[in-house]
């Protein structure tokens, strides 16, 4: 008897054991405590049944995760799989760059992110479906950073397409951009290649070679599997070829056939390509056939991914603030032209651009990342050369609904009308003023040679200057940028403009709308108050003003010993 | 203990079909929300000897509306050389209805595939043609570009895997692998030309026909029996509520005619 019960006991505990593992084969189970850590943290963005319907949803885009459909973004798997749980982890981790997905790393615990995963796993079916872990890409025979990979990778970045919706320089400015819309029908921009620093899923080399292979699902953006590239399955040698006969205007009959021959060979090897992944039979040398093609894919991409990481900096530049300080620099005679190269002569200072989110109407979902700024100054003017990235140029075309009022690109630039004495004192409101008014160059995209002066007591409370002052403006747009020049005279008679000088801290601050992103007046991407100043004159003054202050500083220790002791004397 | 084994595996067993259950309602009614086929839980090929046939028209109620003409806003010297239409509702004369699928919900037992069938959409001109494709489960559709320009194969399914692949300017032909499970239609796009747009259901039994410029359909080599007869319309809607009911006779035809107005 007592055998029996123990026996029976074995089996029972021997089934839960076994059914146990067939889940924990794919998924840790969810628990009590990953469905709390969703609810508590998650379902106000993600919606408590995971459709991405959460009470913050309706202001967001990208919108929230609709978690039902089981597309993720950033996986290390390939098209068509599902991301592995490490890959769920690590975003939650992380976040999401350029969007308002927070990173969890701090606010949760390991264990309670790892809860989380298994939680948001059974918002679809497909994750419990799935017999097999998801295929993984491979990130075999990387290929080192060099110039040379650099260029090849170029050609493959036109040749594949990526500049279709990427633009030329990778701004995110390409010609199908506009029209690109999310798997949830809402609208949707490429990322601009040149600010890593936004990717959702890092810009490191392998995040960028797992991207483009295995695409970003949800979004527009294609896989490049294999039999994507050009000339899939020819060699480099017959794929030069191919491309010269491509490229004549008439083919002589001979070359038609050569061409047709080409394009079976590229079909045959295609045919394999699919017949591998559909797990079907193929004989030894299609495999090698394959694998051929494999590798000149796999070089491919590497070449493209060195392209892809030339195009941005090692990582987001630095605020100007501190040792960044926008510092003007002083020139002797005429100040340089829009297009001079005495620009690229120094870095820029770069003033970083958030959503206006205090006044109605705001802007959550910033398209314009920052603005990097020049200048230069001579004795009489100062000159400033405003760059930032807008995906398109829109000029007023189109009003905004609620307004009435026209969407068009737009840059402020904003000073106090007087400057602050002193670092502590107060400065004006950073929207725009309040008691304190500010000053405002009003750049506008439909009227490129002119910049409107403004002075303002509070965001809705700018007036255009009555004196317009002799401002002088450039500006041009290409591949996803903007320049703007402007000069000014250092002194001007207007009491409501600002008057500069060396040496002193000014504050600065700017507004940038994005007429495509519906930005209209309140509604736009600002900055608080940064400062800048025109670097005292150096050369000549700097050997004048080190020995005045020496005699100065040594004329003040005599006048305060003499005190002292004049003092000391009394006392006594 | 061994009603305590017994009642512990059945539990379990329990449970287990609960869950079952759940998963499939849960990715029932997400299918549900859009319009969707309705198809057979099982279907068996046999021979068909003498079947019947179903045959008819699908025409538009109402006024025969403008086709709107879509901006071609790049690669103009490829894409450009036809004009484009919106193609949600082509209605031609008599108010025919093109691109209506009209088929059989509930037939369990019929003829197989037609195995040398060409599953193909082309991307020529920029344009998917056709404009909605049936392609049975399991079987490669493949897509052909002879334009030599960059198209993004994007296809958009819920319920099997979906695919969003580049297909770079001189890939004649892509092949792509047959799917699962029957569903849609789903939608078809090229994201690089945003206005190219198609559908493609993927079906367990080859009972499915797509209307012709004169809202013509025939489903052929039907074995005698009482069906329930359906139809989808991308702007139209379907009626996967409320079929009509049709009896074939053995070498007979049925005539059905639908009429149809947006939703
Ligand atoms: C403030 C809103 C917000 C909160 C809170 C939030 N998310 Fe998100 N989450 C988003 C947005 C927005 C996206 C989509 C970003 C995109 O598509 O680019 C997203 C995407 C995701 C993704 C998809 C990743 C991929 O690869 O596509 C996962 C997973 C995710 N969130 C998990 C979580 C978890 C887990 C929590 C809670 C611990 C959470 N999120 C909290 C806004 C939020
Ligand atoms: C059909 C348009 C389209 C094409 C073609 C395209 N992309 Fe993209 N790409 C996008 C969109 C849209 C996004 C933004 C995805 C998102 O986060 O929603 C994107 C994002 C990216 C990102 C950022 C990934 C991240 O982590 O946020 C990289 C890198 C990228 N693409 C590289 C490429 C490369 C390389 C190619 C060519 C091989 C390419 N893309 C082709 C549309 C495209």
């Amino acid at each position: 008897m007592k055998i029996r019960t123990i026996a029976l006991l074995f089996i029972l505990f021997g089934t839960l054991v076994l059914v146990s593992l067939m889940y924990a084969q794919n998924a840790p189970e969810a628990s009590e405590r990953g469905k709390e850590v969703y609810e508590n943290s998650c379902a106000h963005c993600h919606g408590v049944e995971g459709r991405g319907d959460g009470s913050a949803a309706e202001n967001l885009l990208p919108r929230p995760r609709d978690f039902t459909r089981g597309l993720y973004k950033i996986r290390s798997t390939e098209t068509g799989q599902l991301p592995t749980d490490q890959d769920l982890f690590d975003i939650i981790t992380e976040g999401m760059p350029g969007s308002s997905m927070p990173g969890w790393e701090t606010a949760l615990s390991a264990n309670d992110r790892w809860e989380v995963v298994a939680y948001i796993k059974t918002f679809h079916a497909g994750f419990k479906e799935n017999e097999n872990p998801p295929k993984q890409i491979t990130l075999e025979g990387k290929i080192p950073y060099s110039e040379q990979s650099v260029e090849t990778g170029k050609e493959l970045y036109v040749e594949l397409g990526c500049v279709e919706c990427h633009g030329n320089v990778g701004r995110g400015d390409g010609t199908s951009a506009p029209t690109l819309t999310d798997s949830w029908g809402f609208q949707t921009w490429p990322a601009n290649l040149t600010q890593g620093w936004t990717f959702r899923g890092g810009f490191d080399t392998e995040d960028i070679f797992k991207r483009f292979i295995g695409g970003i699902a949800g979004s527009p953006m294609p896989a490049f599997e294999g039999d994507s590239f050009l000339n899939f399955g020819l060699t480099t040698e017959e794929s030069k070829r191919l491309i010269e006969l491509e490229n004549k205007d008439e083919m002589t009959e001979a070359e038609e056939e050569e061409s047709g021959q080409f394009y079976e060979k590229m079909d045959a090897a295609v045919d394999i390509a699919l017949t591998i992944k559909e797990g079907g039979e193929v004989s030894a040398d299609d495999i090698q056939t394959y694998n051929d093609a494999m590798k000149i894919v796999y070089e491919k991409s590497w070449h493209l991914t060195n392209y892809v990481k030339s195009l941005m900096p090692e990582k987001r530049p630095e605020a100007a603030i501190g040792n960044n300080v926008l510092r003007s620099q002083y020139v002797q005679g005429a100040l340089p032209a829009l297009d001079a190269a005495a620009w690229e002569t120094f870095e820029a200072g770069y003033f970083p651009l958030v959503g206006q989110v205090v006044i109605e109407p705001r802007q959550f979902n910033p398209t314009i990342d920052g603005v990097h700024v020049k200048s230069f100054y001579n004795d009489t003017e100062v000159a400033f050369l405003f760059v930032w990235d807008d995906r398109t140029h829109t000029t007023g075309d189109e009003t905004d609904e609620t307004t009435g009022k026209p969407l068009e690109d737009a840059l402020a630039v904003q000073f106090p009308v007087k400057v602050p004495q002193g670092p502590t004192a107060p400065k004006p409101y950073f929207l725009w003023g309040g008691r304190l008014p500010v000053y405002l160059w009003h750049w506008k995209a439909s009227t490129p040679e002119q910049v409107t002066e403004l002075t303002a007591k509070g965001i809705n409370n700018a007036e255009t200057q009555e004196a317009q002052g002799e401002l002088q403006v450039q500006s041009t747009y290409a591949d996803g940028q903007y320049k703007l020049w402007v000069k000014r005279a250092l002194k001007t008679e207007d009491k409501k403009d600002l008057q500069l000088e060396p040496g002193v801290f000014v504050p600065i601050a700017f507004s940038a709308w994005d007429g495509s992103n519906g930005d209209v007046d309140t509604k736009r991407t600002m900055t608080s108050w940064y400062a800048f100043t025109l670097e005292p004159v150096p050369s000549s003054r700097r050997f004048v003003y080190p020995p005045i202050i020496a005699i100065l500083s040594v004329g003040l220790l005599f006048g305060l010993r003499a005190f002292v002791q004049r003092r000391n004397t009394e006392d006594v | 203990m061994k009603t305590y084994l017994l009642a512990s595996l059945t539990l379990l067993l329990v449970c287990c079909y609960v869950g079952i259950v759940g998963i499939t309602f849960a990715a029932d009614s997400d299918a549900g929300e859009m319009e969707m086929l309705v198809f057979p839980e099982k279907y068996k090929p046999m021979a068909v000897n003498n079947g019947g046939m179903i045959s008819g028209m699908v025409k538009f109620e109402g006024d025969k509306p403008e086709m709107k003409m879509l901006e071609v806003t790049k690669d103009v010297e490829v894409c450009g050389v036809t004009e484009k239409y919106d193609e949600s509702v082509v209605v031609g004369e008599d108010n025919a209805l093109k691109n209506t699928i009209v088929y059989l919900i509930d037939i369990t037992e019929g003829k197989d595939f037609d195995k040398d069938a060409k599953l193909e959409i082309d991307q020529k001109g920029c344009k998917f043609t056709p404009h909605v494709q049936i392609v049975p489960v399991g079987t490669r559709l493949t897509m052909l570009n002879t334009d030599r320009v960059n198209h993004n194969v994007h296809i958009f399914s819920n319920i099997n895997t979906p695919v969003n692949k580049q297909q770079t300017k001189n890939r004649r032909k892509m092949p792509l692998a047959g799917v699962k499970k029957a569903e849609g239609p789903v939608s078809v796009k090229c994201d690089i030309h945003g206005w190219m747009s198609a559908w493609i259901a993927y079906v367990p039994h080859p009972y499915f026909a797509v209307t012709n410029e004169k809202g013509e359909f025939t489903l052929e080599d039907v074995p005698a029996g009482e069906y329930k007869l359906g139809y989808w319309h991308e702007a139209c809607g379907t009626n996967s509520a409320s079929p009509v009911t049709v009896t074939v006779e053995a070498g007979g035809t049925v005539t059905q005619e639908f009429t149809l107005k947006l939703k």
